[in-house]
């Protein structure tokens, strides 16, 4: 498990990153997320060691983490590129190098995964003769040889076209699969949603809410819906709700005292049908905005 | 899974072999060494075929007396000087001479006068053919006044012969050891500008693309220093001992070859103190490759090293005397001026070693300053950064 705690940066008098604690747990995905300027560059850029930590550790399977831990950790820094010039197999075995492998493992490896990203005809080409998103798959393949041991990856997503989303998403739970921890950030809330099993909120510098989705839905307010066959407007004047939204016959409440749906539910049979009660499963993408308001 | 070896060669090895073979493989660097190669082999082939070429001289003559002169002094000519040779030609009078010498088809025109005798060329005349006339003629008119006198020119002269000693050594090698100084001055200048414009370049590029953070996130920044200056060293080396090797061997063909014996230990130190110069002044374009942060930067950022590089070059042209020694000391012009002095001969065999030692103990110190600079300077991609700033800037 890699575990972040307290992490702090400042630069000049603005604190990027404002203790921040979570833990990427192994054979899981984990997502980061928060806006621009959010800190989450940063926090990932002290956990590989590109930039010092003015406060914190981060640990590596409960123990400080070294220079030799790191060197096995996949990256892809947010700023990211390669020698442009270079051909593309060759400077992938020189980046493996760099880690620690020998020039014959690093291009066996290297040239199956280009073979499986479909870029086995082009081991020759320098990097600037592919397309962006070929670029980008070339990115990918320096962060995963030799075959991390943990994946740290900033906006993995972002350029990518929807097949390589796709594969980049089956690439990421394997690893996870494999047991390796992966924390990723992304703008991509649904995304995000969809592929992890944790998810990290950080705003202006500070993790502002974080846990598996289940447990950040139940610690969201219980919501529920309603349609009636009249007008909604009453549901007002109600104690222990809150409303979030009347329209015509239609309302949408948050609980605000256990048991006022039940009186809700209750006073609308008595005032007549009720077309439709069920609760509210807050999306990821509402949870955060509510978070991160 | 892949299998990491736990002992891996040193990193910075595994970066200097990606920069001696992308180097070695860039065709700039390639057609830029055959380009300097033709040059010095041009150069000295020149000299070597002009010195040896057969030069023929058109001797014009008006006179039955001049004739006799002209036609004793092409047969004396090739006793004098080997690669001469002198053809008499007939004229009416000195303005047909005149004429001879406007329209080409004479190089000199011999008269006599009531003194002596007079050599006319439109402009100077070669050293060689000045030569020949002059010994020929005082040769010719010796041997004639001297029979006049009823005596031989060789009873004249006897006891008149002057052997030559040279205390300070000859002018000839003077003047090579002169030149042969200024030509490894130049040599040094250049190679650390283009050298270290190379640098900077990869350098930059590698902050521009941005692979440097994956790089860094991997490995110490100072190895990748380290590595990026030892593999750029190797290039620039060879690449010198080339062009060295090249050089000495053409100039052993030359009639300079004489002086090669002198000056060989002399270049030997020049490799020497170039290697070190050359590394420590590739630390500092490392910097200016570090504090741009785009290929359009590296020009300004790079100002000061090339500053340096001028007063280092204009150092060894001009200083002499004190000046010349008191800076044969000082690092880095140490690296220039010391390797003069020794060439000129004008070092004791103990100043280049003090040198060194200064010129050693100048680069540690200026390898720790650059490489907290370049490591800092590294990540940071906004804008081009000034010295002061990068100083300042935390890891």
């Amino acid at each position: 498990m890699l575990e972040v705690s307290g992490l702090t940066r400042r630069f000049g008098d603005m604190v990027a990153v404002d203790d921040v604690s979570f833990p990427v747990p192994s054979g899981g995905l984990t997502g980061f997320v928060g806006g621009n300027g959010a800190g989450k560059t940063t926090t990932m850029r002290m956990v590989m060691g590109v930039l010092a930590a003015h406060a914190g550790t981060v640990s590596w399977q409960g123990h400080e983490v070294t220079r030799e831990d790191r060197r096995r950790f996949g990256y892809m820094p947010e700023e990211r590129g390669l020698y442009p010039k270079q051909p593309i197999l060759d400077q992938l075995v020189y980046l493996a190098r760099l880690r620690g492998m020998t020039t014959a493992d690093a291009r066996r490896e290297i040239t199956a995964l280009l073979e499986r990203f479909g870029l086995g005809a082009r081991t020759k080409d320098p990097l600037e003769k592919l397309s962006l998103g070929n670029q980008q798959r070339v990115q990918i393949i320096a962060a995963l040889v030799p075959a991390p041991i943990a994946l740290v990856l900033d906006e993995p997503f972002s350029g990518l076209d929807p097949e390589a989303i796709d594969a980049m998403a089956d690439l990421l739970r394997e690893h996870a699969r494999d047991g390796v921890p992966v924390v990723f950030s992304s703008h991509q809330l649904d995304l995000v949603d969809r592929l992890c099993d944790r998810l990290v909120v950080m705003a202006r510098g500070r993790v502002v809410t974080q846990g598996t989705g289940e447990e950040l839905r139940a610690e969201a307010a219980l919501r529920y819906r309603v349609v009636l066959d009249g007008d909604a407007g009453w549901v007002r004047d109600l104690p222990g709700l809150h409303v979030r939204d009347v329209a015509g016959p239609e309302a949408e409440i948050e609980v605000v005292s256990a048991g006022a749906e039940q009186k809700l539910l209750t006073e609308a049979t008595a005032r007549g049908n009720v077309l439709d009660f069920h609760r509210v499963v807050p999306r990821l993408s509402e949870i955060y905005r509510e978070v991160t308001a | 899974m892949s299998v990491v070896k736990t002992k891996s060669q040193p990193v910075w090895q595994i970066v200097a072999r990606r920069e001696i073979a992308v180097r070695a493989t860039d065709k700039s660097t390639l057609i830029g060494t055959a380009v300097m190669l033709a040059v010095i082999v041009g150069v000295l082939g020149f000299t070597a075929w002009s010195e040896s070429r057969e030069k023929s001289y058109e001797l014009a003559y008006s006179s039955a007396a001049s004739q006799a002169m002209v036609e004793g002094i092409a047969e004396r000519a090739s006793g004098i000087d080997e690669k001469v040779h002198i053809d008499p030609v007939a004229v009416d009078d000195a303005d047909a001479a005149r004429h001879a010498l406007e329209e080409e088809q004479a190089d000199a025109y011999l008269r006599p006068t009531a003194e002596g005798w007079t050599l006319v060329t439109l402009e100077d005349p070669d050293s060689e053919l000045r030569d020949v006339v002059r010994q020929a003629v005082e040769a010719i008119v010796l041997a004639g006044n001297a029979d006049a006198a009823g005596t031989t020119a060789a009873e004249l002269t006897r006891g008149s012969a002057v052997a030559l000693d040279q205390l300070e050594g000859d002018s000839e090698l003077n003047a090579i050891r002169y030149v042969v100084g200024y030509a490894l001055a130049i040599v040094f200048y250049f190679a650390s500008i283009m050298f270290g414009m190379t640098l900077a370049n990869s350098v930059v590029e590698e902050k521009q693309s941005r692979i440097v953070e994956m790089i860094a996130a991997a490995v110490p920044l100072r190895q990748l220093l380290a590595g990026k200056i030892i593999g750029n060293a190797v290039i620039a080396v060879a690449q010198m001992l080339v062009y060295v090797a090249v050089g000495l061997v053409g100039l052993s063909l030359t009639d300079f070859g004489f002086a090669l014996p002198a000056l060989s230990g002399a270049i030997g130190w020049f490799v020497v103190f170039f290697l070190i110069g050359f590394v420590v002044l590739s630390t500092l374009w490392a910097v200016a490759g570090a504090l741009a942060s785009r290929t359009e930067d590296l020009q300004s950022s790079s100002t000061p090293i090339t500053m340096l590089l001028m007063v280092m070059f204009f150092g060894a042209l001009y200083l002499d005397g004190v000046g010349e020694i008191v800076g044969s000391y000082i690092p880095p012009l140490s690296a220039v001026l010391m390797p003069m002095r020794l060439v000129d001969g004008s070092a004791a065999w103990w100043e280049p070693v003090i040198a060194v030692a200064l010129l050693l103990a100048f680069g540690v110190a200026l390898v720790r300053f650059a490489e907290r600079l370049y490591s800092r300077a590294l990540l940071q991609t906004g804008g081009q950064l000034s010295l002061k700033a990068a100083w300042r800037l935390e890891e």
